[in-house]
């Protein structure tokens, strides 16, 4: 049993504000001969620097930047020890400081993390984090080895060296618990391709409905193919500036809040604990999990990690009342179908069990209370894993500034891909702008972290 | 592996240097240039205090660790740690009595494993919850069907153990 005391459960509070300021990304590919990795980070780079209506020119603003913080989720992939210094060096940084992260699916998240606390402790004014991973130079079959060694290489790497056989049976023992069907878990896979299909950055975007995706084929039972994350090669990148600077740079920059939690590697070793409410949660409301289904928290059904940066994250950023009220945008780890539901509990946009009515009532979709993943997500839109975290921030920015349609509905981003913009494209720009949160997550639930961007336009204080 | 040919010690020219590796495949031309890159390596990984477990397996006997430090997990941990990461004590070994039994907390039908798989596949992967465990263990079943609640018995491959995880594994036990 954990035991938290006192200083355990102590607020992150920035010493000063830390806003976001500009963002940048590739387009996603399953293989991307035409680029360099080095060159990948380039256009991203490019992007952030050009393309987001800066008061400053491009080379004005990178001569802003103090240091770099970069996020790889394997060297397996890249091949390349120090990967870091190639692409600061290909920037054109040196000699800026730049420090390496490594939190497997939460790379991205927790160089978000990194970058923020470089702003807010004054070491830096202006920082720059960058993710990335080239997954392409190995087989997928090859691929799913390599992610399946962030598992426990002793107990449970050569169970399958799949890791959708770790996440498959918290999708068994979460239907078993509370009762949840497949159809589901189906509606997410149908929901977040539907939305890749409206990015002109994604790979995965499909036309599906629930019954094509349960007769598709079997990746690790309960879990189908469509229920599985994409294998992506690409890079996303994010600046972020204290107050001063962010002005300077732009006239709406948002205002970032974030915050980490950690959970055993292995699902094995999760021991039972009292659940840590969030602000508009109420004592006692959980009782029921242990004294009517007898059943552990977190189990094989949530994620503690996921909660606890939740929990933090909320408090930090004000966020008292129901999630899904005071956000207008969530954008989810969903790496598999069934970790997309389980957060959906683990962060509050319903009480646990009762995750799918998160789906069922609609509050998940465009037009709805609080739509997640409009980005397409890692179902249909990316996941290379290291830029996956920053990705999901920048698409949470892009949404808060009003922009989603300068990046997603302009014909010519589509074309500067390869690509054609689909005639019955739709704009999912979200109309309230006040809050949008993103989770970027490890494991089996091994890291999370639970960003908030706010607009200070919409959100006084 | 060819060497540079050997120097006449009263050559006053350096010999020229040779290419010794193996040239890498062209995949493809377009839109760039891809190489063939072959990696083959070998690790040597130590399973340091955890080696009574593995030793035991091919001994058939299933070990696990606990700690007696009063106020800490009294159940046993399983995968064993070597240390108590709420005291930080060293833990002790507690040898279970065959047969082990356990319940399956859940499972997954693997239909679809990674490179290198070394068990036939498809195959049920199970979490066995362990009497007197604090952990659920993963493992897998060798023959007949997983159940939620279903009980299953630890067996042991004593005979050309792999000297891995894969060395225990489970069977229904009625």
């Amino acid at each position: 049993m954990i035991r938290f005391k006192p200083g355990n459960l102590r607020v992150p509070r920035f010493q000063r504000p830390v806003y976001v300021v500009a963002a940048g990304t590739t387009d996603y590919r399953k293989h991307y001969p035409e680029r360099k990795l080095e060159e990948l980070t380039m256009m991203a780079f490019k992007m952030l620097l050009e393309e987001n209506d800066l008061k400053a020119d491009p080379l004005e603003t990178k001569g802003l930047i103090n240091m770099a913080v970069y996020g790889e989720f394997a060297d397996h992939f890249q091949d390349q020890l120090l990967c870091e210094a190639k692409v600061h060096d290909y920037l054109g940084l040196d000699p800026l400081p730049n420090i390496g992260i490594k939190t497997g699916g939460a790379t991205g998240g927790y160089s978000v993390l990194v970058g923020a606390n470089s702003i807010a402790s004054g070491y830096s004014n202006c920082t720059l984090v960058m993710g990335w991973e080239r997954m392409d130079e190995v087989d997928t079959r090859t691929g799913n080895f390599y992610i399946s060694t962030a598992a426990c290489k002793d107990f449970e790497t050569r169970l399958a060296r799949m890791y959708a056989s770790y996440y498959a049976p918290m999708a068994r023992r979460f239907a078993h618990v509370f009762k949840v069907k497949e159809e589901i878990r189906a509606a997410i896979a149908v929901k977040n391709k539907g939305y890749a299909l409206m990015s002109p950055f994604g790979h995965g975007g499909k036309k599906l409905t629930v019954e094509e995706v349960l007769a598709g084929r079997i990746a690790c039972d309960p879990l189908h193919m469509d229920e599985c994350c994409l294998m992506s090669v690409g890079s996303a990148a994010m600046l972020l500036c204290d107050e001063d600077t962010a002005y300077k740079l732009s006239d709406h920059p948002m205002r970032l809040n974030i915050c980490g939690g950690t959970h055993t590697l292995r699902v094995a070793d999760r021991r039972n604990l009292e659940v840590p409410l969030l602000p508009n949660e109420t004592p006692g409301m959980y009782d029921w999990m242990e004294k009517k289904l007898n059943e552990p928290y977190p189990g094989f059904q949530s994620f503690l990690a996921s909660r606890f940066a939740a929990y933090m994250a909320y408090r930090m950023a004000g966020v008292w009342g129901d999630p899904c009220d005071e956000l207008d945008l969530v954008e989810l780890h969903d790496a598999f179908t069934i970790s997309d539901l389980q957060t959906y509990g683990d962060i509050g946009l319903r009480p646990y069990g009762k995750e799918e009515e998160y789906i069922t009532s609609g509050d998940a979709y465009y037009g709805g209370r609080c739509p997640s993943n409009l980005s397409g997500g890692l179902l249909g839109t990316m996941h290379a894993v290291g830029a996956t975290g920053v990705f999901q921030g920048v698409e949470c920015f892009w949404q808060l500034q009003g922009k989603y349609d300068k990046f997603h509905g302009d014909p010519g981003m589509w074309e500067r891909y390869g690509k054609k913009k689909p005639k019955d494209w739709q704009s999912l720009q979200i109309p309230k702008r006040r809050r949008a949160l993103w989770i970027s997550h490890a494991g089996v639930g091994s890291h999370v972290t639970c960003g908030i961007l706010t607009n200070p336009r919409e959100v006084k204080g | 592996m060819p060497k540079s040919k050997t120097r006449n010690p009263k050559s006053k020219t350096l010999p020229e240097i040779q290419f010794t590796g193996v040239p890498m495949k062209v995949e493809r031309t377009e839109p760039a240039m891809v190489i063939e890159w072959p990696r083959s390596l070998v690790h040597h990984h130590t399973y340091g205090l955890l080696s009574p477990f593995f030793e035991g397996l091919k001994q058939g006997v299933l070990r696990a660790t606990h700690c007696t430090t009063p106020g800490c997990e009294k159940g046993y941990w399983l995968p064993p740690r070597a240390d108590c990461p709420d005291c930080h004590a060293r833990m002790e070994w507690h040898e279970f009595r065959n047969p082990v039994v356990g319940e399956v907390f859940t499972f997954t039908h693997v239909e679809y494993p990674g490179h290198g798989i070394e068990i036939s596949y498809p195959y049920y992967q199970i979490d066995v919850k362990i009497p007197g465990c604090c952990t659920v263990m993963k493992g897998y079943l060798v023959r007949g069907k997983a159940k939620i609640g279903m009980k299953v018995k630890a067996r042991f491959r004593k005979k050309d153990p792999t000297n891995t995880i894969l060395d225990l594994y489970w069977e229904p036990a009625d």
